[in-house]
This record gives C-alpha cells, structure tokens and sequence, in this order.
C-alpha cells in the first residue's frame, strides 16, 4: 500500500525545503548566466591574460636615406636566442653552455632567467655564427626569435648625424629625434604558458614597419667632407672638428661632419666625444668670422659703405682701459680691407658706429642666440647676451667675435644668408619622411619661409668684400680653380675653463665661405679646435674649405664661372664626369668613366652619381648589392631587407630641372653646337677640326640645364 | 511479507539519471586529467561505479527494516572506526583522515559514517512518532551527530564534518522542530560563530573561508582557487570553450574533483552547466518523490537523508564554483573522482533503492 510517510506538517516543510533548493538553484543560475554570457568577455580575457605572454619585438626600423636614395641607415633580420626556463631541464648549466659561446657572464644571465620568468634572452640579436653555434648545443628550452637589427652600412659616415640604435630605440641623433616614425609599430611574440610555466604555443605577430627618413645629405659629398677633415685633423693635429656644407639657396645641409666620431655597428667602442654632434651642440666663440655680422649690420643700416676709409690707429684702440691690438699694425683702410685682412680694430670702430641696439638686432636676426631648429637633438642656441647685459667692452668683443658663443650651424646660416641675397633660411638635414612601399618615390624638398636679414644690395656688397678675403686677405688657400669663391676666416683664442682668461696657445681656427661668387652653390663652414702649430683659420681651415668646395662643386656639375687653361678643361671635365664610388678615392681612376659614346649601357653606371636626380634604378641596386655583401659577415640576414625596388624609396628632387645630355661623339662642331643648345647645354669645343671624339659628361647621363659639356674635336 | 521483492521496482529512471551525471563526470575527468600525471583517472573512475553499481544492488537486496534494528551497532562502530583513526590514523597533509588497510588501500572512515548516521538519525525520528519534537529528543538528536561531526572536525576535515549537519537537519526539520527550538540553534550558532572566529580558526582558515568574498583581492594566494574557478566559468561561454586552457593548462586547481564543476562549465558553457544542474534536480526530485511512497516512515527518513546529503554537497559544490561559498573541499557527487565518494552514493541509492522496491510490501 502506497501510502505519505508523513504528516502534513511535514508535507509543507518538504515544500518549503524545496522552495529553498529551488531559490539557490535560482540563484546559481543567474549566476551563470551572468559569468557566462555577461561577463563572458571580461573573463576570457583574465583566461588569454594568464597563459599568452606577450614579448614585444621591433618592428622593422624605418631607413635613413641620403637625398639619393642610398641606405644610411637600414635595419638587417637577425636572430635572437632565448630560454624558457620552464622548459630547460637544467636551467644552470643550458645558461653556463650558452654563456659560453657569448660571453657574457654566466650569473647575470643565470640570474635573468630564474624562475619565475616565462621567459628571457640569452643572445640578443647575435651573429650568426653564434646562433649557429648556441643552436648546435642542442639545448631544450632554447628557441630562436628573428630581430631586426640596425645596421649601419656607411659605418662612420655621418655617425653623428644619424646616431645609433639601443636595443631597439634610438638613442641619438636622427636615431633619436625621429624615433617615433622610425620604430613603427612594434609586434609580438605570444607565448602560450600553462600554469606551471611550460610553454606549449607560440605565435608571432609581425609588426607594422617605420617610416623611412630621407635626409638631405648627399653621401657623397658627406664622404668628401669627412674625408677632407680627417686629412686636416691628422695634418693639424687639432683635438676636434667640424665641416658642414649646405646648399644656401634652400637651406638644405648636404653634409654634415664631425671629429672625433663613432662607428655606429660597433656600440661598445662609442665615446661621448665621438657621440657629440659639435656642429650643433657645441658653443665657440666665433672670432673674426663674426665681423661678417658686424659689417653687414652696418652696410645694411647704411653707417658705412664698402668703401669708406677707417683709421685702422696702427692696429691699436682702446676701450674702456683695455688696449685691443690687431695682429698687424694696419693705417688707414677701406671697409672692404678691413674684412679681407680681418682687422679688430676697424671692426670695433664700426660697431661702435652701429650701437648696441641694432647690432644685436642684426646679430638676432643672423640667428644666434636661438636655435636653428635643424632636425637634429641637442641644438644649442648659443650664448648671446642682451644688450642690458652688455658691458662697456661687450660692444668691441662681439663686433670681433669674442664674449659671444655660437654654432657651427649657426655660422652656416648666417654665411648662407649673405650667400642667399640676405633671406636666412633655417637649416634642414631632413627632407621628409615617406612611408614604406614596394615602389620608388620621389618626394619633394621645401624650403622653409626664409628671413630677409639684408637688401640684396647689402648682401651683393658683401659677397664682393668677402671675395677679397680669398683674393687678397687672409684666405688665399680659399681660392678654387674654376670657381669664384668668398669666405671669412676666423681665429678665435680659446677661453681657458680653468682661468677664465685667453689661451696663448689653444685656438679655434674656422673658415666659412660660399662659391661661385655671385651665384652661390655651396656654402661651407670648417671649424678646427686647438690645431697645433699652424692655427690661423685662413691656413688650417680654409684650405679644407678649399678640397671640399672645389670636389663637391664639381660634383654637381656647377658651371665655372672662372678662366681657366684650356689644358686643364678636359681634365676637370673628366673629373666632372667621374661620378664616383664613394668607397673609392683613387685618383688613378678619374677619367676612366669618360666612355665612348658607343657604350650606352656601360654609360648608364656612370649616371649614378648625378647630383640631383636620381631616377634610376640601376645604380641603386648596385648598390644594394654592395651592402649585402657587407652585412653578410654581421648576420646573415635570413630575408633580404627589402626588395631592391624599395632601395630608391626616397630621393628628393628639387625644383631645379636636369636634362639628359645628348651623344655628341661622331658630330661635327656645327652639329655638336646644334644639338647642345637645343638640348639647353652649354658647348665647350676644344680643338676647331674634325668630329667630336670625346664628350664630358658622358651621352645618357643627367646634368642641370645650362651646364657645360666640354668636347675634343679631332680627326 | 506479502510479495516477494522485484527489480522491477527498482527505480530504473532513477538509476539512468544517475548513471548519466556518472558518464559526463568521466568524461570530464577523462578531459581534466589526459595531460597530467592523473591519466587514466576516469577508467579508475569506472571501475569504482562498477563497484558502486554492484554494491548498489547488493544493498538493495538486505532488507532496510533490519538494517534499521541494528543501527545501534553500527553507530557505535562507527563512532570507533572515527575514534580509530585519530589513535592510528595516517597523517597526510596535516591532517588524520585515512586508516592504511592491510591491501594498501587507504579508508576514510568519515564517509560510511555519513551513511551510517543517515541510517542512525531515520531510526531515530522515525521511532519518535510525534507531531513535535521534545526539547530532550532535539538535544539527543543534535548530539547523536554532534558527536562524529566533532571527530570529524579535529582531524580536521571541515568539509566532510559539515556534511553532516544537512543529514541532522533534515531528521530534525522533518521530525517535528519547532520553531522556538530553531531559533535557539540559530541564536546558539550565532553566538558561537564569533567566538569560534576569535578563538578558533587560524588567519589562513579565516582567509580561506572569506576570500570568495573578494577573490580579486589576492589572486595568487587565498583567491587563487575562487579565481581560477570563476575565470574557467566565466571563459567558457554559452557554448563552451573547446580549448578549455584553464583545465588543460592546470590553471584551475583538482579540475578532476572539487571543481570538476567548473571544468565542466568551461568545457561546455552554459549549456553544459544548465543539463548537469537539471539532470541534479531531476535526481533529487526522483528521491523525494521515492521518499514520499517509502513503505514507513523511517524509509522516508531515510531518503530524505540522502536526499540531504546529495543536495547539500551539490549545492555547496556549485556555490563554490561559482563564487557563492568558501572552498571547503566538498566534492561534487557522482562527477568528482574518488573512490569513497562514488562507493557513498551508491550505497545511499542502494538504500533508497532497497526502500523503493518494498514500498508494496508491508
């Protein structure tokens, strides 16, 4: 008999024991639901957070082009080895094992790995001999992570310039300053542990590339510069130096360099003297290279005239107790001479003309005092006082360079604005960023709105008086063959830190200039600190000034604006045409370029180096190939850096129009002069007979409209 | 006896339901364990069901009514079996739970006298035969299973003594408690607890038991249990996550035992979540309604007991899992591996099935 085994009152205490299970269950269901699906995402993350650990791995860095589209700087794929403690079954002698083959110490890496971690390098984008080696051992726990590497394939060229890369950020120069558009976004290695730190998955993220930088600087003539200044270091024994070249007309420095310096692929051997960029972060007083300013000022505020005479008092004045001696006894003197032969005295006599106030108008509007605002770090801005700070000697040092601390950089602009018909223009070592494609690109370079400091006139003026300085003052190792040239040199004694007076012996020997003359190309501006011996800035820098200035102009195809022997027209033509391996210094090679016109296709590698434009391919996969070769030893790189098609992913292109020269070889002299003009080229026979036998620059290459091409004629 | 006993009573649904939570617990365990070094876990698990099974019947078959006359005995052995163990009980981290038999085996005697005082506290009541309890039957009552539960709790093993405080409760909610008596208990056990927290417990017994308050608080100490359990539920959705990293990956503590739940609920979302708890509360229904057709009263409260016990663990389990209730390591029955526990249930169904099929007779 089936009967209820319990009271009613039972009954009801089941129900409500029920109810009571029920409302739990309830309960444990909201809560699943809400755990399940409303907090789902929340939790699956805490769940994906727990067992992936995320390494970030650098994006491919951008490259560093020069205005040619030749790598400065480029990021190579390397590999990395690193241990998963978890995984390594004794963790202590697989880090001594790998230690071993790289060196580094034993503890520290141990002490890096213990446990705890998922996860650590061992041997951080190494060389692949010693990847090889690390990964002959066998080890478990050891696994192998490509990098890029930042490779550096000019070695010292512009090292200050472009600065070096930390582990995976820049830590000077470009390097530095252009980090953010440089690093790109990084990616990631996932690694997948479970609880117990045993890694069972990994996955990479490939992480998005930087921007490539392009630079204004032509590695050629950045080659040259340094190349020169070395010379002239080793020949001086000057403790340090600076070159810069720019192009005064857009502001663009072409070359940038420094000494002591660095070799960016070896970041153990870098010294904070090699590291510093003196051309903008060193202050010096100017000395006579200043009274550039000083006339200036008083041209353009009409106190004077190039012309007018001063009394030179026999190379003695005095201000304020203190006698001021110029370094020869001069009488009386134009303005003109009183630049070329760099008398204080006359200088002095003219500020005061001038007055505080609008001298340091003029000496701000040169620019000092402020920075350039040259993409580079670590830009001073000098050191100029205002006028109420001014002394009753200021006036009489600064109109001589003294009591005034400014740039390199700084001195260029302002020689670059005299050369500029008086607009300064702000600096630029960067033309532009461009994003990394598969394709060439061109990108354009604008200059920047520029400051009329002087009229033309006044700028004319100086021009012809900084002339006389090379023809007849103290420059004459300035002067150049073909080329007018123009320049101020400056000896500025060195301030003595510990005495706070002059040194009678340490001096800061400079010479900034521009050529030709009245169509300036080229400004340069070579600063030698503390040359032994011979330290006049007309005799230790200014024939620095003249190597590089005569080279890069030709280089650059600029027209001569000087007679010179016919005999040497074919032999600088030559010169002109030898475009040049910058790796390459021989001279017993110039002339070897000037081809017969037959060989179009052998012509062509000739091209490579045309100042301006660069539009073919060829000579930049050339290169290509060089630093391949070069990078080899490095690491190995496991994929190409890019294809050879991205090589020429920046190249600036300037307003300036180039023209491809024709062949005239085989034409007779009317017909040669025909096709020349048509062609917008300047003909240049030598020898009146016969059919054009050679031609410079060669048939096929790029030369600016206008320029010459010099031909020999014969039978 | 007026009939004779048929299987053809026995409660076959009941026993489908119950052999299909024991199927998605093996395969859960079979899932939690293939990668560690408890492989293997859910044939072991077989075995014990089969045993369990066996065991089952084998109860069902000795009549109830005569295990209920010597229930006496039993309690008292019972009691001893418990006084045994805290004598030569093998210590194993930190506590005395386990007596090492002559095979090898290791018994845990506190789990048979769950049955024993389900069996103890059925008599009891059931011989009462009052609409209300008296107030020294309730103290008898309370101490007939204060006294194991005491024994229980200083080997200690909080959890298997609060197991059986629901096979008391039930006796006593069913057996006639009147509601001054229970507002004492709970003054009594509000009183208590205070005291119990001050005197008692240590810091890291405190830390346990509330750190499913705030189990963000400390995720890799106190909180790391609730945690991980929480993210393997939370992880695995609607449907569940078919990789399953926090049970795979040994993020999720004992995922074959204790929170099998959870593993579960990762490996199969909600969904999973939903049939275990409706094939639960279908179990549960199945034994009341059995306990409701008992052939006496102290079938009834014999069901009820276990009815008790297997919802209690259930609902302690899952509020744990979920984050309701402090880790106290109460299994999930049916579905957490262990030999003691599957051997427990099934001899509680065994009873309930022994109950069943003399439910005509009499």
């Amino acid at each position: 008999m089936a009967t209820n085994s319990f009271h009613n009152s039972a009954q009801k205490r089941l129900l409500a024991m029920g109810g009571v299970f029920v409302l739990w269950t309830l309960a444990v269901v909201f809560r699943l639901v809400n755990l399940q699906i409303f907090q789902y995402r929340d939790y699956s993350d805490r769940e994906a957070k727990q067992h992936d650990r995320y390494i970030p791995l650098a994006a491919k860095r951008g490259t560093i082009y020069d205005r040619l589209g030749h790598e400065l700087a480029a990021s190579v794929m390397v590999e990395s080895a690193f241990i998963v403690p978890g995984e390594a079954p004794d963790l202590a002698s697989a880090v001594s094992l790998v230690t071993g083959i790289t060196g580094d110490d034993p503890h520290v890496a141990l002490a890096n790995c213990q446990s705890g971690k998922t996860f650590c390098w061992v041997a951080r984008k190494a060389d692949a001999e010693t990847i090889q080696r690390i990964r002959n051992l066998n080890l478990r726990g050891i696994h192998f992570q490509r990098e890029p590497k930042r490779y550096y394939p000019q070695k010292e060229l512009a090292a200050q310039l472009l600065g070096y890369v930390g582990d995976d950020q820049g830590l000077s120069g470009i390097e530095r300053l252009y980090e953010e558009q440089l690093q790109g976004q990084p990616g990631a290695m996932v690694i997948s542990v479970d609880a117990r730190k045993h890694w069972y998955n990994r996955t990479e993220t490939e992480g998005e590339p930087g921007s490539n930088i392009v630079l204004t600087i032509d590695e050629y003539i950045q080659y040259v510069a340094e190349r020169e200044l070395e010379r002239a270091i080793q020949e001086t024994h000057a403790i340090a130096g600076t070159v810069i070249v720019m192009n005064p007309r857009t502001g663009e420095v072409l070359a940038l360099a420094n000494w002591p310096t660095f070799n960016p692929n070896r970041r153990k051997a870098i010294t904070n003297e090699g590291l510093k960029n003196r051309a903008v972060s060193d202050i010096y007083e100017p000395g006579s290279t200043f009274k550039v300013v000083t006339v200036a000022a008083a041209l353009e505020e009409k106190v004077t005239k190039p012309d007018e005479i001063f009394d030179c008092q026999m190379g003695k004045i005095v201000i304020d107790k203190v006698t001021i001696h110029d370094h020869k006894p001069f009488g009386l003197m134009p303005v003109s001479d009183i630049i070329a032969h760099s008398s204080d005295v006359g200088a002095i006599k003219i500020a005061m003309r001038l007055g505080d106030q609008r001298f340091y108008k003029y000496i701000r509007l040169f620019g000092f005092g402020q920075p350039t605002g040259v993409e580079l770090p670590a830009e001073t801005r000098g050191m100029t006082k205002p006028v109420e700070r001014w002394s009753h000697m200021s006036l009489a040092a600064i109109a001589m360079g003294q009591e005034i601390g400014v740039s390199p950089i700084q001195l260029a602009a302002m020689m670059s604005s005299i050369a500029n018909d008086g607009v300064w223009l702000p600096p630029h070592v960067v033309a532009g960023t461009v994003e990394p494609k598969n394709s060439p690109q061109q990108i354009m370079f604008h200059p920047s709105e520029g400051r009329r400091v002087l009229s033309p006139v006044t700028a004319a003026q100086m021009r012809q008086m900084l002339q006389g300085v090379v023809l007849h003052g103290t420059a004459p190792k300035a002067i150049l063959e073909g080329y007018s040239s123009a320049g101020k040199t400056g000896t500025a004694q060195k301030l003595d830190p510990a005495t706070g007076t002059y040194s009678k012996t340490k001096y800061v020997g400079s010479f900034a200039g521009f050529a030709p003359v009245n169509n300036p190309a080229l400004t340069v501006a070579v600063i030698l600190d503390s040359a032994q011996g011979l330290h006049q800035g007309g005799q230790v820098a200014a024939p620095v000034f003249q190597r590089i200035m005569q080279q890069v102009l030709e280089y650059q195809h600029v027209a001569h604006d000087v007679e010179i022997s016919p005999d040497r027209k074919l032999l600088l033509a030559r010169r002109n045409a030898k475009t040049g391996d910058v790796a390459e210094d021989s001279p017993d090679h110039l002339g070897a370029t000037l081809v017969a016109a037959e060989t179009p296709d052998h012509v062509s590698s000739a091209v490579a180096r045309t100042p301006v434009i660069a539009t073919k391919m060829q000579p930049a996969a050339n290169h290509w190939q060089e630093k391949e070769e070069e990078v080899r030893p490095l690491g190995e790189p496991t994929v190409p850096l890019t294809a050879p098609a991205t090589k020429l992913a920046g190249t600036v292109v300037f307003d300036q129009e180039s023209v491809e020269v024709p062949s005239l070889v085989g034409k007779s002299l009317r017909a040669a002069l025909e096709i020349s003009s048509a062609g917008g080229f300047d003909l240049e026979p030598m020898g009146t007979v016969g059919v054009v036998k050679e031609q410079a620059p060669p048939a096929g290459s790029r030369a600016p409209a206008g320029s010459r091409v010099v031909v020999r004629l014969g039978k | 006896m007026t009939r004779s006993i048929s299987f053809r009573d026995f409660d076959w649904w009941l026993l489908a339901l119950v052999l299909a939570i024991c199927l998605l617990g093996i395969i859960e365990i079979r899932s939690a364990t293939s990668h560690t070094k408890f492989a293997g876990a859910h044939l072991k698990q077989v075995y014990w069901i089969v045993g369990g099974i066996c065991a089952m019947f084998l109860l069902s078959l000795a009549n109830y009514q005569v295990l209920l006359e010597r229930v006496r005995w039993m309690y008292l052995m019972s009691v001893g079996s418990l006084l045994a163990v805290l004598v030569f009980g093998q210590k194993y981290l930190g506590a005395r739970r386990w007596i090492k038999m002559p095979g090898g085996q290791h018994f845990q005697p506190s789990e048979w006298v769950k049955l024993i005082l389900i069996l103890a506290v059925a008599k009891y009541f059931a011989d009462l035969q009052q609409k209300e309890l008296s107030w020294p039957d309730f103290l008898k009552a309370g101490l007939m299973v204060g006294a194991p539960m005491l024994m229980v709790l200083v080997q200690p093993d909080l959890g298997t003594a609060l197991t059986y405080l629901p096979i008391a409760a039930m006796g006593l909610f069913l057996g006639g408690l009147r509601w001054k008596q229970m507002l004492t208990v709970l003054l009594f056990v509000g009183l208590l607890l205070p005291v119990a927290w001050v005197k008692v417990l240590k810091p890291y017994q405190k830390e346990r038991l509330t750190s499913f308050l705030n189990p963000d608080a400390d995720r890799r100490g106190s909180g790391y249990q609730v945690n991980q359990s929480l993210i393997a539920v939370g992880a695995g959705g609607i449907w569940g996550s078919s990789e399953g990293s926090q049970t795979h990956l040994m993020f999720l503590p004992v995922p074959q035992t204790d929170f099998i739940f959870a593993a579960f609920a990762e490996e199969h979302g909600l969904v999973g979540a939903l049939t275990l708890l409706l094939l639960y509360f279908m179990v549960l229904m199945r034994l009341t309604q059995n306990a409701q057709t008992a052939p006496d009263r102290a079938g009834a409260f014999v069901v009820m007991g276990v009815v008790a016990v297997l919802g209690f663990h259930i609902l302690v389990n899952v509020g744990m899992v979920v984050g309701f209730m402090p880790v106290t390591g109460i299994p999930l029955p049916l579905m957490s591996y262990g030999g003691s526990s599957v051997l427990f249930m099934f001899l509680a169904l065994g009873l309930v099935m022994n109950i069943r099929m003399r439910r005509f007779v009499n």
